[in-house]
């Protein structure tokens, strides 16, 4: 997407030439290079494999297999779990950071929060599980404390091993990181317009309905997204905290390529082009609501 | 306004993009099955620090490998093994023990690998003869037919092959089981003071303390336990649908933790049952030392007996040092070193008929008479069963 975007923007530059076009092409080329290694040919790769039986002959079923009760059910917790840490990460996360930035903080503690948030985004997987059984799990030590004090959160029915308890780990790295990528478009609402708009008499309500939304949605948007993304493709830190107990696609497709319990390659990428359709789909719903978010601000 | 964020806009969408790509590729790389949580890295110390393989006494008279077969090996340089942990099994003890009656260096690949990732490395390396290329594989037994169909395994029959059960090897040699476990609990005595004796004492624990040592969904173990369980509770090996059925009623009374078990979960009594392998709970209990207690149980009925099985690879770089490592496997004196890893080992009872069973290895084996061992075909279907049926009897419903 990126790259024809430039390419078309070089075309109609004001003073077209060659030079520049091919100056352009080099330009992207590193990117062009890494996307066909990484994106394209992976993914074309998942796609024929998910074609074909072990043996490689030509099949639908493993795409037949994809409406099977068992795989349905992944994608639907896969899809559930993803947007309920989305939103609420987004929305915690933005407000934590509006705070941060825009609520005069004195510059130590926003900068302690930054760092907080780069370091917390980034842990995930096996480490961040254990951290949370350690801490919060049955024998974990704020559990142990809490009961001592004559609070007991498993005796009230709480467990780290649920829904709840993945989307609550899920949120230790999804809020942080919400942080870091809608910190740029907060920094970027100017203190003049909000003076501009109460000169002219619009209460605060009014701001952020008609200046401030309107210019952070679609960053918002896209950093909901990501985090969507981002939730979506996990799988290291659901497989340690809670095995396939919640049986996300991703823990599903692990199966099936590395289990020793009689996986299904083929079927492994099958479920993977799923994802990918999914991704897809949610891709395209963004940039219509971004798109309609443009018009709105006209 | 709006080109200023226009950018961070398109970057996001292709970040989103290659970060799912990644966590779908990437995505099995942690599965690995292991309950005892293994260190590579105190590989080497351990090993020197056990006894000699067959010091024991009582027992098998040294291996002597052949003369004919050792001189074609030496001229090879090496062997290639994958996916051997050292304490599964004792399996440190069998690689430094034919390194030191043979004087071949072992180069052993990814310690903690799965099954399919042993099966996957001879694919990937069919035209490479270099270390990256495995020799030998030991995967559990549902992978012995799959490699076959994939062409990956070469004949051989070991010279105690004919004391090997008809029913645990290809009749053509391709593939030939090494040894097997029970299906046991591994109970940290200091939470769970009245050790459960069979399944359904296990609907009796307190909450939040019965776990399996892998994901129910792509582990061999996990599966084996969900089946077992049901076998001791009204159902078979034809029939392992009462184990999910069981897990489910574990479930619903709170008794279960979905949590993967590891010893560390099994120390800290976040997982006070876990139900794994005898030799890896056994491993797990001599690796804790006492700190806390942990007695394994092998319940009283559903004994589910778990095997592997040895190949050789038909792309082996060192072909005749893979045949002289199976015979070394297979010889009294190794078999007894998987004895002493809590192993079952295949030729157990020819070598209880003649006498060359080390007596004191033996006698720490937990009693797995009546153990039940599947055929292949039963093995499939209950895996089908409980692979696709534990997502939606057991899993966490999203509605």
């Amino acid at each position: 997407m990126t790259q024809t975007a430039q390419i078309g923007d070089a075309r109609t530059a004001p003073q077209p030439g060659r030079r520049r076009f091919s100056g352009t092409v080099l330009g992207v080329a590193p990117f062009l290079l890494f996307a066909v290694l990484f994106l394209v040919l992976p993914t074309a790769y998942l796609f024929v494999g998910s074609l074909q039986t072990s043996t490689g002959q030509l099949t639908l079923d493993n795409f037949a297999h994809l409406t099977q009760p068992y795989t349905i059910a992944a994608y639907e917790a896969s899809l559930e779990i993803s947007l309920v840490t989305a939103i609420l990460g987004g929305l915690f996360g933005f407000l934590l950071a509006y705070a941060t930035i825009a609520g005069g903080l004195p510059k130590p503690i926003r900068g302690a929060i930054m760092t907080f948030s780069g370091v917390a985004s980034n842990f995930a997987g096996g480490p961040l599980a254990l951290a949370f059984i350690f801490t919060i799990g049955r024998a974990g030590f704020l559990t142990v404390f809490l009961r001592a004090i004559g609070l007991d959160p498993y005796g009230a029915g709480f467990t780290i091993y649920s829904k709840i308890g993945l989307e609550i780990v899920y949120l230790y790295f999804q809020l942080p990181l919400m942080v870091l990528i809608i910190a740029p478009a907060i920094d970027g609402l100017k203190k003049e317009w909000r003076e501009a708009s109460e000169n002219l008499g619009a209460s605060n309500v009014q701001y952020w309905r008609r200046v401030a939304l309107p210019i952070l949605l679609p960053s918002l948007l896209g950093s909901v997204i990501l985090l969507f993304g981002n939730a979506f493709g996990a799988q290291a830190t659901a497989f340690f905290l809670t095995g396939g107990f919640i049986p996300l696609v991703t823990i599903l497709i692990g199966s099936q390529l590395s289990g020793d319990a009689l996986g299904d390659k083929n079927l492994g990428y099958a479920l993977a082009i799923g994802m990918v359709a999914i991704m897809g789909v949610t891709l395209v719903a963004y940039s219509y609501l971004t798109r309609l978010a443009e018009r709105w601000q006209r | 306004m709006t080109s200023s964020f226009s950018k961070p806009r398109l970057l996001t969408i292709g970040a989103t993009v290659a970060l799912l790509v990644a966590a779908c590729g990437g995505g099995g790389a942690s599965t690995a099955p292991t309950v005892a949580p293994t260190a590579a890295a105190t590989e080497a110390p351990s090993a020197a620090a056990s006894a000699p393989a067959s010091a024991a006494a009582g027992g098998p008279a040294a291996w002597v490998p052949d003369p004919t077969l050792l001189t074609a090996a030496k001229a090879e340089g090496g062997l290639t093994t994958i996916a051997l942990p050292p304490t599964w099994c004792d399996y440190q003890d069998l690689l430094s023990g034919f390194t030191s009656a043979t004087g071949i260096q072992i180069n052993n690949l990814n310690p903690d690998g799965s099954s399919q990732s042993e099966l996957d490395a001879i694919t990937a390396n069919k035209a490479n003869k270099g270390p990256a290329a495995p020799d030998v594989v030991d995967v559990g037994l549902a992978y012995g037919p799959k490699g076959v169909a994939a062409g990956l395994f070469a004949p051989y029959k070991v010279a105690g092959w004919n004391d090997i059960p008809d029913s645990a090897k290809d009749a053509n040699g391709y593939w030939y089981g090494d040894y097997y476990g029970v299906m046991s609990f591994e109970v940290n005595t200091s939470v769970i003071t009245t050790l459960p004796q069979d399944w359904s004492d296990l609907l009796n624990e307190p909450a939040n303390s019965v776990a399996l040592a892998g994901d129910p969904t792509g582990s061999n173990q996990a599966v084996s336990a969900v089946w077992a369980a049901g076998i001791g509770t009204g159902g078979s090996l034809d029939n392992a649908q009462p184990g999910l059925d069981f897990f489910k009623q574990l479930n619903d009374k709170k008794i279960f933790v979905p949590v993967i078990a590891k010893s560390a979960t099994v120390a800290s009594g976040e997982t006070p049952i876990v139900l794994a392998w005898t030799y890896n709970a056994l491993a797990d209990r001599d690796q804790l030392n006492g700190n806390p207690p942990v007695t394994v149980v092998v319940p009283k009925s559903g004994k589910l007996g778990g095997m592997y099985v040895q190949a050789i690879s038909a792309y082996a770089p060192h072909p005749n040092s893979a045949k002289l490592w199976m015979e070394w496997l297979y010889s009294d004196q190794g078999q007894n070193v998987w004895l002493k890893g809590y192993c079952n080992p295949i030729r157990y009872d020819a070598m209880v008929k003649a006498g060359t069973v080390d007596p004191t290895l033996a006698a720490k084996l937990p009693d797995s008479s009546g153990a039940a061992l599947p055929t292949l075909d039963q093995i499939t279907k209950a895996n089908t069963v409980i692979t696709t049926g534990w997502p939606t009897t057991v899993g966490v419903t999203v509605h």
